[in-house]
């Protein structure tokens, strides 16, 4: 590679988590340095640049005003990965879109300041519902290793891929005990992995932050957790926490 | 075969004396939390023989999780190195399924071109061989396992006694070697004590057809609505194939370091339950349904693998059923449903 790739990371709706853990690569920062030129990154650097190899967008879109934004961001970007679960499918921000009347959502938050201009809202979208989408990192946040792999595999013009298994798969590989066996429950069967399964292996149930695998099996999900006694309401609001529709279709 | 006996608690010692010799690493059962896993011993204390079943399989020690095979430049096409780790070792414990399930694994990476990654390993173990002493609700072993597959791997073979001893049998001079010094002494125990402890436990479980028959019972069940109604549970997470002591599917990973300048091809496990295993080029899944996976699975169990191997191709640990948050995994329960709904 004969001159190493401009890259930005631009931040829309979200908490900033996803760019506070590529900030926090700590001695890999500088390996990822060598190897990207960051023209843009707001967290950690002032600079501006026309455009990019490489965009990197965090966050959902929640604005009209932010729609615009994004799609300026597009027309001057190679590349444009969505990156975090806010990015990816519109993550917690989507629990927005469960209430239908937006502007109770707004005064029930913000109160006597709800009507502020800035506080503008619309329906909670996707990255990928505004602009193409090259790629999407899941996770909430993204997983360190998972990003620079990624970033890696990019350089060398690798077509990067995600897991597309569940979690259970990476908890079963570290020899942990199912959290199932212990009587609690776990979206670990249908939930994408990549993340090394790193809330089982802490003892905590996962709640499927990377979303779920591309065809997961809804249907066994509720009869197991009806099992353990869990109500068709209960199970509901977990699988929606990150935005996995509960719905079995079939 | 010669027979010894030894005082359990200096069988204990004889273990911290080959800690210390560190002439090879020591790997027993331990506890983790309510469940059992192999590890390394650092001191014979924590060994606990008297276990129902581990988590994982010993075959964690001859194909991990993840392993290296070659190291490489990127984009260099003649500067890969192969690699192949290994050290001596000795694992103490191992429940007879698992080894009749290593028998398996022998032949299945000793076909064809040898996988020398997986024989070093092998071959650099020692196996210490147990009865078990311990009930587990999944287990039905003695329904699928003829007596002899344990001795085609194990070195030595442990029997818990009632008096405090364990007899132990000698299968190999490498193990004879090596529980010299251990201070046996000549066993007195009559044949039939000897077979009455190997049997104490007697499972729960039993495949309800004799495992000479189940090629042919399963060919012609190839199309029974078992497939479909176990299927439609399945999640293809994966865990039933991960937990098996006979599934050796792996997939090959290439990862480069930060800098691009260098990278290794590692193995990793893998396993025909999950989705997208079967994807080949163009994006053709050959085995896209979650019923045509579940056949799958038993059928090399109870088909393929008995007709290559002559022995069953499970070996009735019943890790599957334990791990299967769905409750489907285990075979009996799908032979079982087979037999009611003829
Ligand atoms: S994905 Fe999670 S961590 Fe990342 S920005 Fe959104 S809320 Fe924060
Ligand atoms: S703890 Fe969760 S992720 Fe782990 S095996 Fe059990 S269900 Fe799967
Ligand atoms: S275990 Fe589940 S909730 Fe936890 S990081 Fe992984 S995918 Fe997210
Ligand atoms: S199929 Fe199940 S019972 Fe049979 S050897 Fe594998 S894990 Fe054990
Ligand atoms: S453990 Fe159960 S749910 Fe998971 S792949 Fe195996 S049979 Fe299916």
């Amino acid at each position: 590679m004969s001159e190493k790739p401009k890259v930005a990371f631009f931040d829309f709706a979200c908490c900033e988590g996803c760019q506070l853990q590529i900030a926090n690569l700590e001695e890999d920062i500088i390996g990822l340095l060598n190897l990207v030129n960051v023209v843009e990154f707001r967290e950690v650097a002032t600079g501006k640049a026309p455009e990019y190899d490489i965009a990197f967008i965090e966050g959902s879109i929640t604005r009209k005003s932010d729609e615009e934004r994004l799609k300026d961001i597009r027309n001057r970007s190679k590349l444009l990965v969505a990156y975090g679960q806010c990015a990816v499918t519109g993550g917690i921000n989507l629990l927005k879109n469960n209430f239908g009347d937006l502007d109770m959502v707004k005064r029930k938050v913000y109160g006597d300041d709800s009507s502020m201009p800035h506080l503008d809202t619309a329906v909670t979208k996707s990255v990928g519902e505004v602009v193409k989408a090259d790629l999407a990192i899941p996770g909430c946040p993204v997983n360190r290793e998972e990003f620079l792999r990624i970033v890696k595999e990019l350089c060398l013009g690798k077509i990067p891929r995600i897991p597309d298994y569940p979690v259970c798969v990476e908890c079963k590989l570290k020899e942990n005990i199912c959290l199932f066996d212990e009587g609690t429950i776990c979206l670990g069967p249908i939930a994408r992995a990549g993340c090394g399964a790193i809330c089982p292996s802490n003892g905590v149930p996962c709640d499927a932050c990377r979303g779920a695998v591309p065809n997961p099996n809804k249907k066994a999900m509720h009869e197991v957790l009806k099992k353990y006694n869990y109500t068709v309401e209960r199970i509901i609001r977990e699988m929606n926490l990150f935005g996995v529709n509960p719905e079995v279709s079939e | 075969m010669d027979i010894v006996k030894i005082p359990e608690n200096d069988f204990y010692k004889f273990v911290d004396k080959k800690i210390a010799e560190k002439s090879s690493r020591i790997i027993s059962v331990v506890r983790k939390g309510t469940k059992f896993v192999f590890d390394e011993l650092d001191s014979a204390s924590r060994m606990c023989l008297d276990y129902d079943v581990t988590i994982l399989p010993p075959k964690k020690y001859f194909q991990p999780q993840k392993e290296t095979l070659l190291r490489f430049v990127p984009k260099q096409a003649d500067s890969y190195e192969a690699v192949n780790e290994f050290e001596p070792i000795t694992l103490i414990g191992v429940h007879y399924y698992d080894l009749a399930a290593i028998y398996l694994m022998d032949r299945a990476f000793s076909e064809g071109k040898k996988d020398e990654n997986y024989l070093k390993k092998r071959n650099n173990a020692l196996l210490i061989g147990l009865y078990p002493t311990h009930f587990f609700k999944y287990r039905f072993s003695s329904s699928v396992i003829k007596g002899e597959q344990p001795y085609k791997v194990a070195d030595l073979m442990l029997i818990h006694m009632d008096d405090g001893h364990f007899a132990l049998e000698i299968v190999t001079e490498k193990g004879r070697a090596y529980i010299e010094g251990a201070g046996c002494k000549k066993s007195d125990y009559t044949l039939k004590e000897i077979e009455d402890a190997k049997n104490r436990i007697k499972d729960d479980q039993r495949l309800p057809i004799p495992v000479e028959l189940t090629p042919d019972y399963l060919m012609k069940n190839h199309d029974h609505p078992v497939w479909e109604v176990f299927g439609e549970k399945c999640y293809s997470c994966g865990s039933c194939v991960f937990v098996c002591p006979t599934c050796y599917c792996f997939d090959m990973k290439d990862e480069i370091d930060l800098t691009l300048k260098s990278g290794e091809r590692t193995r990793n496990w893998d396993g025909c339950m999950l989705e997208n295993f079967a994807v080949c080029a163009g994006g053709h899944n050959f085995r896209g349904k979650r019923a045509a996976r579940f056949r799958h699975r038993i059928f090399r169990k109870g088909v393929n693998l008995p007709l290559k191997y002559h022995y069953w191709g499970c070996v009735g640990c019943g890790r599957c059923a334990d791990a299967c948050t769905s409750s489907i995994a285990g075979p009996v329960k799908v032979f079982k449903y087979i037999e009611e709904n003829k």
